[in-house]
């Protein structure tokens, strides 16, 4: 993965380095020829000092120190003086100006100066090898702190990418906790100039798919609304239909009955759709599910006693922390599937109790029972047990299980299914967890 | 009886004039909620059916004024709202009853005939279900045309229940209509009066739900 500030850092390091390599170079080059001069300079001042010094009675002087060396010579070549480390021979040519020359075993710079008013030459000569390591050391006292600031460099350029690029950190870090149904806007106030783009797109991003997401839940009722009305007139119309007939034809019995599926069909997708999690405006608050189960099966007692059906509720009550509407629909989802898919005659059994792991919702029922093989499948939208060679005599679409899913999620509660060990049937149980059972901060959860 | 429905979609409207008349309700329709309020101040009619979607304001508006003319008229709510908000929403709001769409016609029917008897209950004060016949006036009842003897609280739990036919009355609700605020109850006194009931009107007429309560089957 690429990483930008390992990317800075080193393009950063890399540029500093170049450059006071570059400025060393050349600082060391520009130093050691002002030094050169400077010298130069320093050895003309010796020469002129020499030249005030009246030749002594001895010819041979012992040399001012073991760098420097001098000759004076007469105009006409004989040696008038020297130093004793310079030898016999002329150390450079008669000629004005600066030379480098080998002798006693060294390289010398020596400077040859014709003294007019004697007419004297005079010649004086410095260790080059110590010259050069005077340089040397001056240079080095001067170049050494850029060399040494490198390391110091490199840890305020570590510290400083990382503080810049930590705001990028916050925004990442914001968008990580950002919680999936939480659509408002980025809340980075005055983001740096670079990031304004990225955290402008992202809040750009926000705010159509909130619109999207707005747009949907209003199809979803303006939907309802649209495919109610022209259904209730559809089911006016074949009510005083029949009533014109003289008796009941098997058409208008057929019609009634699809009238009734297109119904439940309409209801249920739209229960379903409004039950999606990321729909769904929850109203958590506490409330008994035994009671509330007790309303439940009185909506619904109808659709059981139609069929013969007897119901029972067991169990103690129970609070739990919950959205009543949707609860409500799994409720009577679970209870008329129990109902639907069991024979006329069946029991169907309702139990709310506290267990271990949370609060127990169980809807048992007499009928068939589901397969093994099917029972993961039976959530899937539009899936019935059986495929199409379902018994078509039972009404349903399908998706009424998807829609207990969709709201058990919404209670971070767990289904599960399994046919009964004592005899026909099928048991479907939500288990509410703990923390949807607590009482604690009800307040705070609402919303 | 005299019934206005205010609904905007004119093939409900329609279908529902013809079937509320063919049984016998004087219906009248009006498609704006504005009608409807000038319809209930110049010539109240005995019962509103109310569509909440109306095209120039909100049913449960138009609700309200009429309750805030300080009108009791009896009003069923249609509405193609179904979410349970909208139905406390409607009856806080002072709606008598509640359908949503799409419903089936004879259950609203049904829901006029019981708000119409409720209205005419001075005339018709019996409820009949299957053999068994209470009068709510004479406080006699009638089972398989034989008077029956029954204390007080067996008369009020067996009104309870044939006024709620079919539907499940629970523990609690029965006994709130027993007992006032305080009165101690013995935790088995419903279970007793069920049963003295079912000695006198037969073992099989008032049915246990177990664990929610106890309920009337319809004939």
């Amino acid at each position: 993965m690429k990483s930008i500030r390992l990317y800075l850092i080193i393009a950063l390091l890399s540029a500093v380095t170049l450059g006071n390599f570059i400025a060393t170079v050349y600082g060391y080059r520009q130093s050691s020829d002002e030094a050169e001069a400077l010298l130069d300079t320093q050895l003309a001042d010796t020469a002129a000092l020499i030249r005030t010094m009246r030749p002594a009675r001895q010819i041979v002087s012992p040399p001012p120190s073991e760098r420097l060396a001098f000759q004076t010579w007469s105009s006409d070549g004989t040696l008038i003086q020297r130093s004793a480390n310079s030898g016999l021979a002329p150390i450079t040519l008669r000629e004005e100006g600066y030379r480098n020359e080998n002798f006693e075993g060294y390289r010398w710079r020596v400077l040859s100066v014709f003294d007019q008013q004697s007419g004297q030459w005079l010649m004086v000569a410095e260790r080059i090898d110590i010259r050069l390591e005077l340089i040397d050391n001056i240079i080095m006292r001067a170049l050494l702190p850029i060399v040494l600031s490198l390391p110091l460099i490199a840890a305020i350029v570590w510290l400083v990418v990382g503080n810049g690029l930590s705001l990028i950190g916050q925004l990442a870090n914001e968008l990580r906790t950002k919680r999936a149904d939480d659509l408002t806007r980025l809340n980075t106030s005055d983001p740096p100039v670079e990031l304004a783009p990225v955290v402008d797109a992202i809040n750009d991003l926000l705010r159509r798919l909130d619109e999207s997401i707005q747009r949907e839940r209003r199809f979803s009722s303006d939907a309802a609304h649209e495919l109610r009305t022209p259904l209730s007139a559809i089911k006016v119309h074949v009510h005083n239909l029949k009533q014109q007939l003289p008796e009941n034809s098997e058409a208008l019995q057929t019609l009634d009955r699809d009238l009734s599926r297109l119904g439940h069909l309409i209801e249920q997708i739209l229960l379903l759709y409004r039950t999606a999690p990321e729909h769904y405006q929850a109203k958590m608050q506490e409330l008994d599910l035994h009671k509330l189960a007790q309303t439940v099966i009185g909506e619904v007692y109808d659709d059981i006693d139609r069929k013969h059906q007897t119901v029972s509720l067991g169990g103690t009550p129970q609070t739990i922390v919950g959205d009543e509407a949707s609860l409500i629909i799994l409720m009577s989802n679970l209870i008329l599937n129990a109902s639907k898919y069991s024979p006329e005659g069946a029991s169907i059994t309702v139990n709310v109790d506290r267990e271990e792991l949370g609060i127990w919702l169980g809807v048992t029922d007499s009928g068939p029972g589901i397969p093994i093989t099917e029972i993961s499948q039976v959530f899937d939208r539009f899936r019935r047990v059986g495929g199409d060679r379902h018994d078509s005599a039972v009404e349903g679409v399908g998706l009424g299980l998807s829609i207990v899913r969709h709201i058990a999620d919404l209670h971070h509660a767990n289904i599960s299914m399994q046919n009964n060990d004592d005899g026909p049937g099928l048991t479907v149980g939500i288990l509410f967890p703990p923390d949807m059972t607590v009482a604690t901060n009800v307040g705070k959860k609402s919303q | 009886m005299q019934v206005l429905l205010v609904e905007d979609d004119q093939s409900l409207a329609s279908g529902l004039c013809k079937a509320l008349r063919n049984e016998g309700f004087v219906t009248n329709h009006v498609a704006l909620g504005k009608d409807a309020l000038h319809a209930v101040s110049v010539e109240p009619p005995d019962i509103v059916v109310l569509d909440l979607g109306l095209p120039d304001m909100d049913g449960l508006d138009v609700l309200k004024r009429i309750r805030a003319s300080g009108s009791q008229i009896p009003i069923l709510i249609l509405t193609a709202r179904s979410s349970i908000d909208a139905r406390v929403s409607g009856l806080d709001g002072g709606a008598d009853d509640y359908l949503s769409k799409p419903f089936e016609t004879p259950e609203l029917i049904a829901r006029l005939r019981v708000i119409e008897r409720r209205l005419s209950s001075t005339k018709e004060s019996a409820i009949q279900v299957g053999e068994v016949s209470l009068d709510t006036l004479s406080r006699q009842v009638l089972c398989r045309g034989e008077p029956v003897e029954l204390a007080r609280r067996e008369y009020m739990v067996l009104k309870s229940l044939l006024e709620n036919c079919g539907k499940i009355q629970t523990r609690e609700q029965l006994e709130s209509r027993l007992y006032s605020w305080g009165e101690e109850v013995s935790s088995n006194a419903l279970e007793v009066h069920i049963h003295h009931l079912r000695k006198k009107l037969g073992t099989d007429f008032i049915k246990t739900v177990r664990g929610v309560g106890y309920t009337v089957r319809k004939p």
